[in-house]
């Protein structure tokens, strides 16, 4: 079992949708049977690949790799580190739990069952690959299927213009608004999506393609090209640029967020989770394999970049999630301002704040998919997401409103759940270096907490229109069951969280190292040298060595100071 | 110049394929003639066989190594010649097969219809081995002279005549400059053959010969600038003829520009790179931005083609070996989308009579396969993973970055993005609108196998390429002198750093 886990979670949900086919849509039993038992599969796989990991020997495990084209230096080159580990979990328990959240889809039971596991399939596939031309083909592969997720199964978004404060005032996400062209259906946000994630995807490319020809070596291969390459100088900027941008599009950071909101509120609640939760981690996650691994001194040029940008995902998607009407926007939008607590994880590269940003994005992905998966079934009961005209709901539907009080105090990070652990360490590990942005990240929870309460007593409490009074709380075992799983996790992280905390150290300290005590060839360029030495010596100088690694043992790891 | 036309039965070996071909050509024609009340759909499975046995002499040529040059090197028979008659063969195979359907439309000469796709096909194997300027013209002109014919062949359609008409003029144009250029270098080196015309310096009458015949060829090919012909011609020709005509001849035509490119031109690569760069870019770029606004799905594919043709056109523009295979690569995995798509339409447009964008609408509910085949077939031209166009893209952009081109791959990049565009549409169409009429569409068996031997090729080489890669590698070993990216020059430290 154990050397092929990762081939099992990978290749269970494609085998699922390949099994799908042959299925017929008047069999919807046997088509949600087949969706769940892949899932399931994938998620039991998930699971033991978790607890199998062992943190102390750190690096890349249960490690497969297939020859796929020599002529092209391309191999199915599977293996997941600490960073990858978390993720990998984190998609197979939302695909699970979002078969059924899925599971009273009428229309087309099986093409939406086939969409959804290769969307799930393919964001496991960008977590696990080792080798930059399938983390590509991956990541491609999981923008197309949302297409039609959003534009077969989605809702049209009606309030998107129509946002008002507390006196009445009209309010617009104005970045959002220079790129909507005022077109507010489920068609139009899916085609925006598709474009803008397919842009991203394509300058991500031209890095990675840039990254093959300047290495030279023929190969896509992460761990050789990390090891035996040393891109520096305008190139290497260039090449940085072009993935992080092209990445970050999808995580999403600040100006190129506009999909987002959209695309979350076009889509089914399954499709929802899935995006918000994993997928949008698909850029961070590529950004710190690619950018991170394969260019360590240009990421310490250039991520400040990051920490600038940071503060505007952080306090824009919090404003206007504040004065969204409509759930799923408020929802939409309260995830693309807690990417920015990932990036501001990242870009302070200490061991720390990088880690909280992983375990932020696996917490992230259980509260914004709980998040997603109530306000679908609200929907589902009212037809309608229009926040002022719910209210009350908590007499209908009991459970539901008691998970959602659940979702929101593991959004806004209490202690307890495993969000407050990840803000705390990405607050604490960043403080040194962006003082500033912390100040402005905590001031972002306490905007978390004024729009999800806003949001909860809107939805739950005070009078209830009499239109709503049929609505239906959550009764049967298979319509609790995927509420249960991600609080179960959630809470469950959030008070042993040691094992996910010694799996995440083991994957970041070797990056951070590496990042923190490359210095440039001296030789190399004389001019820019000093300059950069110096500051090389100033992250050598910080005493925040991880906390089981010595100089000498990074040195044996090949990531200590060269000579 | 003389001719030695004592020909051994070794020799004779080399021609095999045609021989076989032209022998079930002339058949097809008698048993036509002969049972003019055999069913003409007995007709076409008359011709597959044919097809058939010529593609496994074909192959066993391949398997063979048997390889060779007849008529003082006029007619060269390579690895890559067999490639390119295999491609053409296969493509005939998939388009007759298409056709059965659809021939029942034609009001007169159904029989003489698997006569002339027969014999243009032959006249393409002529063109995969043309070694000289003079088989050039001659096997160009051949395989045109049936196309001239199929293409209008519904006689009372007015589109069809109107498709006939253009593309009869613009090809005997083209026919003009191709021999316009042809005495051009013929009287600046006093050579035909490629390989004897190589050494000749770069005179100015020489140049223009090539650029006359280049243009010649981009007519055949398609590309902009001289595709003008394409997106009416396609919209008006019988539909399979137009799968037929967007693809064979395409295939074709590579084979003679990789020819003369590699080994006529081969000392003059810096002077046309910067030609087939402009005209790659203006291709991919002009064709992609049109075909935003087609209604019709057949101009919307041959929009799509006129780009995917300046897609190929990178791979010659790279001028290494690499780029060559790639252009292999691609047009197989191009040959399988494009002839899929082109069979879902005229299963379509068989099953509802139109060829509108807007009819597509709610196919899905319709007909799921040919729906969700479509839609492979679609993104697999777009250039998404896990489908062979992806790989077709990724092998082109990979050979021309080993180059430097890297205008050139980011232009083709966001064509990437905007042809993405298009076909969403169409995706759209299919998938998410709701059909006007509900009722489920019938599907004739040789169109599936048609469809299902697409889905297959897509699949195939798009997940497991390496035996398609292995194939182009080989059948352009001839290349493997030419200047080319190798590991051991490239620095490690990249030469742009600091």
């Amino acid at each position: 079992m154990s050397a092929y886990t990762l081939v099992y979670i990978l290749f269970a949900p494609f085998l699922g949708a390949i099994a799908l086919i042959f299925v017929s849509n008047r069999q919807p039993l046997l088509v949600r049977g087949i969706a769940a038992g892949s899932a399931f599969i994938s998620l039991l796989a998930a699971f033991y690949m978790f607890y199998a990991y062992d943190s102390a020997k750190g690096g890349f495990q249960f490690v497969q790799r297939y020859e796929w084209s020599k002529e092209l230096g391309i191999a199915l080159y599977l293996g997941v580190d600490g960073i990858g580990t978390p993720l990998v979990l984190a998609s197979a328990i939302l695909l699970f739990a979002g078969i059924f959240i899925s599971w009273h889809i009428k229309d087309r039971t099986k093409e939406f069952y086939i969409f959804l596991l290769i969307l799930a399939a393919a964001t496991i596939g960008v977590f696990m690959s080792l080798d930059l031309f399938f983390l590509y083909f991956f990541y491609e592969m999981s923008v197309i299927p949302m297409y039609l997720l959003l534009g077969v199964w989605g809702s049209h978004t009606k309030q998107y213009l129509e946002m008002t404060d507390p006196d009445g005032l009209k309010k617009r996400d104005s970045v959002g608004f220079i790129l909507n062209f005022a077109s507010n259906s489920k068609e139009y946000a899916a085609m925006k999506l598709t474009l803008f994630l397919s842009a991203g995807a394509v300058f991500a490319l031209m890095g990675i393609l840039l990254i093959y020809k300047f290495s030279g070596l023929n190969t896509f291969d992460i761990l050789v090209l990390r090891e035996k390459t040393h891109f520096s100088g305008p190139m290497a900027n260039i090449i940085w640029i072009l993935v992080f941008f092209g990445f970050a599009s999808i995580a999403p950071i600040w100006p190129l967020h506009s999909w987002s909101p959209v695309g979350h509120a076009a889509a089914p609640a399954a499709t929802s989770m899935l995006h918000a939760g994993v997928l949008m981690k698909l850029g961070h996650y590529s950004i710190i394999r690619v950018a991170f691994e394969i260019l360590p001194e240009t990421t310490r040029e250039l991520m400040p970049i990051a920490a600038v940008l940071c503060i505007f995902s952080i306090i824009y998607g919090g404003f206007v999630a504040f004065y969204a009407k409509d759930t799923k926007y408020v929802i939409g939008y309260s995830s693309s301002s807690h990417m920015g607590y990932v990036f501001l994880g990242m870009a302070a590269l200490d061991y720390i704040s990088l880690s909280g940003a992983v375990i932020y994005m696996f917490a992230h992905a259980m509260a914004t998919g709980m998040l997603f998966a109530m306000a679908g079934w609200v929907y589902d009961q009212t037809h309608t997401r229009d926040i002022p005209s719910l209210g009350g709901l908590s007499n209908r539907m009991p459970f539901i409103s008691a998970c959602f009080i659940v979702a929101c105090m593991a959004s806004v990070g209490m202690p307890g759940t495993v969000n407050f652990i990840a803000e705390l360490m990405i607050i604490v590990g960043a403080w040194n270096k962006y003082p500033f942005q912390v100040v402005i990240a905590v001031l972002g929870i306490v905007l978390t907490m004024a729009y999800l309460f806003r949001m909860m007593r809107g939805l739950f409490y005070g009078p209830m229109d009499q239109k709503y009074s049929h609505a239906h709380d959550a009764v049967s075992a298979v319509d609790r069951l995927p509420f249960l799983i991600m609080i179960a996790v959630s809470v469950g992280f959030g008070i042993f969280p040691m094992h996910l905390y010694s799996v995440v150290r083991a994957g970041v300290d070797p990056l951070v190292a590496k990042i923190t005590y490359v210095v440039p060839i001296a030789s190399e360029d004389s001019e820019r040298s000093p300059q950069l030495s110096a500051v090389g010596q100033q992250f050598a100088g910080w005493e925040s060595l991880p906390s089981g690694l010595t100089a000498d043992q990074l040195n044996a790891k090949g990531l200590g100071i060269p000579e | 110049m003389t001719f030695s036309l004592s020909m051994s039965f070794a020799d004779l070996l080399l021609l095999l394929p045609e021989i076989l071909l032209t022998f079930w050509l002339c058949v097809v024609l008698i048993v036509d003639f002969a049972f003019p009340r055999l069913s003409k759909e007995q007709l076409a499975y008359l011709s597959v066989v044919g097809l058939v046995a010529t593609l496994g002499c074909l192959a066993w040529l391949d398997l063979n190594r048997i390889s060779g040059a007849l008529f003082g090197d006029m007619f060269v028979l390579d690895r890559m010649a067999l490639f390119f008659k295999m491609f053409i063969i296969g493509a005939t195979i998939l388009v007759i097969l298409a056709s059965i359907q659809y021939v029942n439309r034609f009001a007169f000469f159904r029989g003489e219809y698997y006569f002339l796709v027969v014999m243009s096909a032959l006249g393409m194997m002529f063109m995969a081995s043309a070694n000289d300027l003079l088989s050039v013209f001659v096997t160009l002109e051949f395989s045109t002279f049936g196309f001239y014919i199929l293409v209008a062949y519904l006689r009372d359609d007015l589109a069809s005549n109107e498709a006939g008409l253009k593309f009869f003029i613009l090809g005997v144009f083209a026919a003009g400059l191709l021999a316009y250029g042809i005495s051009l270098v013929y009287g600046e080196t006093g050579k035909l053959v490629f390989s004897q015309i190589a050494p000749a310096p770069a005179t100015p009458g020489l140049m223009i010969g090539f650029l006359l015949i280049f243009a010649a060829l981009g007519f055949k090919v398609g590309a902009v600038p001289f595709h003008s012909w394409i997106p009416d011609t396609y919209q008006g020709s019988p539909t399979p003829v137009t799968a037929f005509l967007s693809i064979a001849p395409k295939g074709a035509a590579f084979a003679i520009l990789i020819r003369i490119f590699f080994v006529a031109l081969a000392t003059f690569k810096p002077m046309w790179v910067f030609l087939l760069v402009g005209v790659s870019i203006s291709s991919m770029t002009y064709a992609n931005i049109v075909a935003i606004a087609q209604r019709n799905i057949k101009r919307l594919l041959a929009y799509s083609g006129i780009a995917q043709i300046g897609n190929v056109l990178i791979g010659l523009a790279a001028g290494t070996k690499m780029g060559t295979d790639a252009i292999l690569f691609y047009l197989l995995a191009y040959l399988f989308a494009n002839i899929g798509a082109f069979a879902v339409v005229i299963a379509v447009s068989h099953a509802i009579g139109s060829d509108e964008i807007e009819d597509y609408s709610g196919l899905n509910r319709r007909s799921p396969f040919l729906a969700f085949a479509m839609l492979l077939f679609l993104l697999s031209l777009a250039g998404v993973p896990p489908l062979a166009g992806f790989i077709g893209k990724l092998y082109i952009f990979l050979a021309a970055i080993k180059e430097g081109l890297y205008t050139l791959i980011a232009v083709g990049l966001i064509n990437v993005i905007i042809s993405m565009y298009y076909y969403l549409v169409v995706v759209k169409k299919m998938y998410i609108n709701e059909p006007i009429d509900p009722s489920p569409l019938s599907i004739s068996g040789p169109m599936k196998a048609v469809v299902y031997a697409g889905l297959v090729g897509t699949l195939l080489i798009g997940i497991y390429p390496q035996p398609f890669i292995d194939w182009a590698v080989s059948a352009t070993m001839m290349f493997s002198s030419l200047a080319g990216p190798s590991a051991t020059v490239v620095p490690l430290i990249p030469p742009f750093g600091g």
